[in-house]
C-alpha cells in the first residue's frame, strides 16, 4: 500500500511518496519514483492501482506539457488541479475508471503563493495545508494537526514531514522502507534528501 | 456504506422578514477520516441568490461546475441575472437529466427573489438528488444531520425573523445539529441575505449580502 | 416431492422483534424531574393505537419511561415493578433511585444474549441533595421514621474559643434533587441531567441540547448559565420538544403524557395553575408524582 504526505510552508510545497512497487505481498521494485514533474512549478505524487497509476499519470505529464507548448506558458497549479479533477470526475462515471489518488503541489508564480491540493479517485479536489493519502494518513494527519506550521521555513518543514515519516516506520505494520521528497518553489521543482 | 454519507456535511437555510440565510458546515472526511476544515459547500450564483451543495464531494465540485456554466449561459441569452425560483428549476432539470445515474447531491438554494412591485422577497427551496424540488416557507435542510437540524430549526425557528435574529437562528440551529453529527461540523460559515428599501441600515450599505465565518474548532 | 425428487432444504425465519415508534424524554431540574412520552404506538406506516402509555409510574419519587419495542417494554416494566414490590415487602420502604437504576441495569444485562428491545429512561428524586437547616415545624410535623428521610444527628457547635457539644439532637432535613438515568438495551447507564430516546432522538436531542445545557450559548458578560431551569420552563420545552418532533417525524403524535416528580419539601407552587394536572402519588409524606397529559397533532 502506498503512503505519500505533503505540506506546505512559507513558500514552498513539500511533497513525499515511498518508492516501493508491490505486487501482492512481493516488493518488485525498491526506487520506483512516484512523483512527477508537471510543469517547472508543478509536482504531483500519484498512488493507487498499479497500471491505472502510470497510465494516468503519463497521460496528465503529457497533456499538461501540450498546453504549456500550445500556451508558451504552463498551467497555474489551481487551473492544472481543476483540470486533473475533471479527468478523474469523468472517467469515475465512464467503463473503467481510474482507481488513483493524488497530491498536488505547485507555487503559483503569478501570485507568489505556494498550493496544495488533495485529490481522490472520486475526482474530490480540496485544497489543504498539509495532506497525506494511503495508510500514512492516519498517522501524519493527527501529527500535522499538531506540528505543522505554515510560516515555517524549509528546513522546519523538512523535520516535519521526517517526523512523520518516522511515525509511519515505527507504528505501521507494513510501513515502506524509502521515500522520494521533492519540493517546489519560487525556483521550480528539486529532489531532496532527508 | 452509503454514497451520501461518504464525505459528510450539511446545509440549511431560512426564510426571514425581508430576508434570507443559507448555511453549511466546513468539514470534508472519507468517511470517518477528516481531511479539510475548509472545504466550501454553499456557492454564490449571482449578487442574491446562493446554492449549498450538501453530499459526494466530487460532485459538488462537479454540480458546482455545471451551474456556473448554465447559469452562464442563462445570463448571455436572457441579458438578465437568473431569479431564485428560475435557479432552482435549473438545479431540478440538471439532476432529473441523470436520473438513473444520478449526482449524489442534495442542493439548497437560498436567494431574494424580484416581486412585480420591484421589491425583494426571500426564497428557499432544496430538491433531492434527482431533482424532485420542495418549496418550503420556512427552512429547508439536507445532508448528513438533516434529522437534526429539522429537529432543532423546527423548535427554534419562527416567521418574520430580523435578520439579526435570522442570524442567531440559523447558526445556533447548525451548530447544535452538527455538533450531534460525527460527519459534520468543523467550522461553519454562514450568508445572510437581506433587503432594506431606502434603509440606513447598516446591512443594506456595503454590499447585499453578508458572509459570517464561525471559527473552526481545530487550526484549519 | 410428489414425483419422488427431493426438495431444497427451506430455511424459515422468525423475527421476535418490532420497532414501535414513538419517542421519551426526561429532564432533571434542582428539585424535580420531568418525565415524558408521546402515546402513539405504530408498526410501520399503521398506527397500532392512539394511546399506549410509555411512562410509568413505579413509586412517589421514580417514574420510568420505555421506548423501542412496545411488547418488551410492558413487560419489562411489569418485571420491575414486581422486583420493587418485593423490595418494599423486605425493606418496608421505597428503593431509592439510584438503586433502582443499578436493578434495570442487572435486568437489563441478564438478557445481554437475548434483549429487551427497549431504551429506558428513569427520573425521579435522587436522595443526594442538599441538607437543610431544620426548621422548628419539622420536628414536631414529622417524627423520625426510616421512610422518611429526615436523619437525626449529633452536632458540634463552635462558638468563639468554646466548643460547645450540643445535648440535644438537631433536625437535619435532606431535600432530594431531580435525577435522570438513561439505559441502553443491555444495561449501560448514565446520569445525566437530560436525555431524549426513540424515534425522534435525533432530532430532539441537539435541541435540549441547546436548550437545557445552553450549547453554543455564550452567556451575557458577567453572568453564567443556570445549572439548572426553573419548572415552568422545563414543561415548556418538554412541549417543544414534541411538538416539534410531532411536526417533522411520522412516528410521533396523538398525545403526550408528561410525569412530574416533585422532591418533598418543593412547593408544588405554579403547578395547581396547570391545566388537567393530575396527582398519583400515593404516600402523604413523601415525594409527589403528577401527571400532566397534552393532546399532540394526530396526522
Amino acid at each position: 500500500m502506498d503512503v505519500s504526505f505533503a505540506i506546505t510552508g512559507k513558500g514552498y510545497v513539500i511533497l513525499a511518496a515511498d518508492t516501493t512497487a508491490a505486487h501482492s505481498i512481493i516488493k518488485v521494485k525498491l526506487d520506483e519514483d512516484k512523483i512527477k514533474a508537471l510543469g517547472p512549478h508543478l509536482l504531483m505524487a500519484y498512488s493507487g492501482e498499479p497500471g491505472d497509476t502510470v497510465q494516468f499519470a503519463e497521460y496528465i505529464e503529457r497533456n499538461i506539457r501540450l498546453y504549456q507548448i500550445r500556451n508558451t506558458y504552463a498551467l497555474r497549479p489551481s487551473s492544472a488541479a481543476s483540470w486533473i479533477r475533471r479527468v478523474l470526475a469523468d472517467s469515475l462515471r465512464s467503463r473503467k475508471p481510474y482507481a488513483v489518488n493524488l497530491l498536488l503541489g505547485g507555487y503559483d508564480t503569478n501570485t507568489h503563493t505556494p498550493h496544495l491540493y488533495w485529490v481522490d479517485y472520486l475526482g474530490t479536489l480540496v485544497e489543504v495545508p498539509f495532506a497525506a493519502h494511503g495508510y500514512g494518513s492516519y498517522f501524519a494527519l493527527s501529527l500535522l494537526d499538531r506540528y505543522h506550521d505554515p510560516e515555517a521555513p524549509l528546513e522546519e518543514g523538512l523535520a516535519t514531514l521526517k517526523r512523520c515519516i518516522d511515525e509511519v516506520s515505527k507504528r505501521l505494520v507494513v510501513a515502506p522502507g524509502n521515500y522520494k521528497v521533492k519540493v517546489v518553489d519560487k525556483d521550480g521543482v528539486r529532489e531532496v534528501e532527508l | 456504506m452509503s454514497i451520501m454519507e461518504y464525505n459528510g456535511g450539511s446545509v440549511i437555510a431560512m426564510v426571514g422578514k425581508d430576508c434570507v440565510a443559507i448555511a453549511s458546515d466546513l468539514r470534508l472526511g472519507v468517511q470517518s477520516l477528516s481531511i479539510s476544515s475548509n472545504f466550501q459547500k454553499i456557492f454564490p450564483v449571482t449578487d442574491r441568490v446562493f446554492v449549498g451543495l450538501p453530499g459526494l464531494a466530487s460532485d459538488v465540485t462537479t454540480l458546482h461546475e455545471q451551474f456556473r456554466y448554465r447559469v452562464n449561459m442563462y445570463t448571455i441569452k436572457e441579458e438578465r441575472e437568473i431569479e431564485p425560483e428560475t435557479f432552482a428549476q435549473l438545479v431540478s432539470s440538471t439532476l432529473y437529466e441523470r436520473r438513473f445515474g444520478p449526482y449524489f447531491i442534495e442542493p439548497v438554494i437560498a436567494g431574494m427573489q424580484k416581486t412585480p412591485s420591484g421589491s425583494l422577497k426571500p426564497f428557499i427551496a432544496a430538491t433531492d438528488l434527482i431533482g424532485c424540488l420542495n418549496f418550503a416557507k420556512d427552512f429547508v435542510v439536507a445532508g448528513t444531520a438533516s434529522s437534526k437540524l429539522f429537529g432543532v430549526a423546527e423548535g427554534l425557528w419562527e416567521p418574520d425573523l430580523e435578520a439579526e435574529d435570522l442570524f442567531e437562528t440559523i447558526s445556533q440551529t447548525l451548530l447544535n445539529a452538527v455538533d450531534r453529527d460525527a460527519f459534520s461540523g468543523w467550522g461553519a460559515v454562514v450568508h445572510l441575505m437581506c433587503f432594506f428599501e431606502g434603509s440606513t441600515h447598516p446591512l443594506a450599505q456595503p454590499r447585499r449580502s453578508s458572509t459570517n465565518r464561525i471559527a473552526s474548532p481545530v487550526a484549519p | 416431492m410428489p414425483d419422488g425428487s427431493f426438495a431444497h432444504p427451506q430455511q424459515r425465519h422468525f423475527n421476535p422483534y418490532t420497532e414501535n415508534g414513538g419517542t421519551i424524554l426526561a429532564i432533571a431540574g434542582a428539585d424535580f424531574s420531568v418525565i415524558a412520552g408521546d402515546t402513539r404506538q405504530s408498526e410501520g406506516y399503521s398506527i397500532q393505537t392512539r394511546y399506549a402509555p410509555k411512562v410509568f409510574r413505579l413509586t412517589d419519587r421514580a417514574v420510568l419511561a420505555v421506548n423501542g419495542f412496545a411488547a418488551d417494554g410492558n413487560m419489562f416494566v411489569k418485571k420491575v415493578k414486581q422486583r420493587l414490590e418485593w423490595y418494599r415487602h423486605a425493606h418496608a420502604k421505597d428503593m431509592p433511585l439510584r438503586a433502582i437504576a443499578r436493578l434495570i441495569q442487572t435486568m437489563l444485562y441478564a438478557q445481554r444474549f437475548f434483549p429487551y428491545y427497549v431504551y429506558n429512561i428513569l427520573g425521579g428524586i435522587e436522595e443526594d441533595g442538599k441538607y437543610h437547616t431544620s426548621l422548628p415545624s419539622y420536628s414536631t410535623a414529622f417524627p423520625p421514621h426510616p421512610l422518611s428521610r429526615v436523619h437525626w444527628i449529633k452536632r458540634e457547635w463552635k462558638c468563639g474559643p468554646k466548643v460547645l457539644v450540643a445535648n440535644t439532637f438537631r433536625l437535619l432535613v435532606q431535600l432530594g434533587s431531580g435525577a435522570v438515568y438513561s439505559f441502553d438495551p443491555v444495561g449501560s447507564y448514565e446520569r445525566e441531567a437530560c436525555r431524549a430516546a426513540g424515534a425522534a432522538q435525533s432530532l430532539v436531542q441537539p435541541f435540549l441540547d441547546n436548550q437545557i445545557y445552553f450549547k453554543n450559548q455564550t452567556a451575557p458578560a458577567g453572568q453564567s448559565h443556570p445549572t439548572h431551569l426553573p419548572l415552568q420552563d422545563v414543561l415548556s420545552i418538554v412541549i417543544d420538544s414534541f411538538t416539534s418532533a410531532t411536526e417533522r417525524h411520522i412516528e410521533v403524535g396523538d398525545g403526550l403524557e408528561m410525569y412530574v416528580v416533585l422532591a418533598k419539601g418543593r412547593s408544588p407552587q405554579g403547578l395547581e395553575s396547570i391545566a388537567g394536572i393530575q396527582e398519583v402519588t400515593t404516600k402523604s409524606d413523601s415525594d409527589r408524582v403528577f401527571v400532566i397529559r397534552r393532546e399532540l397533532k394526530k396526522d
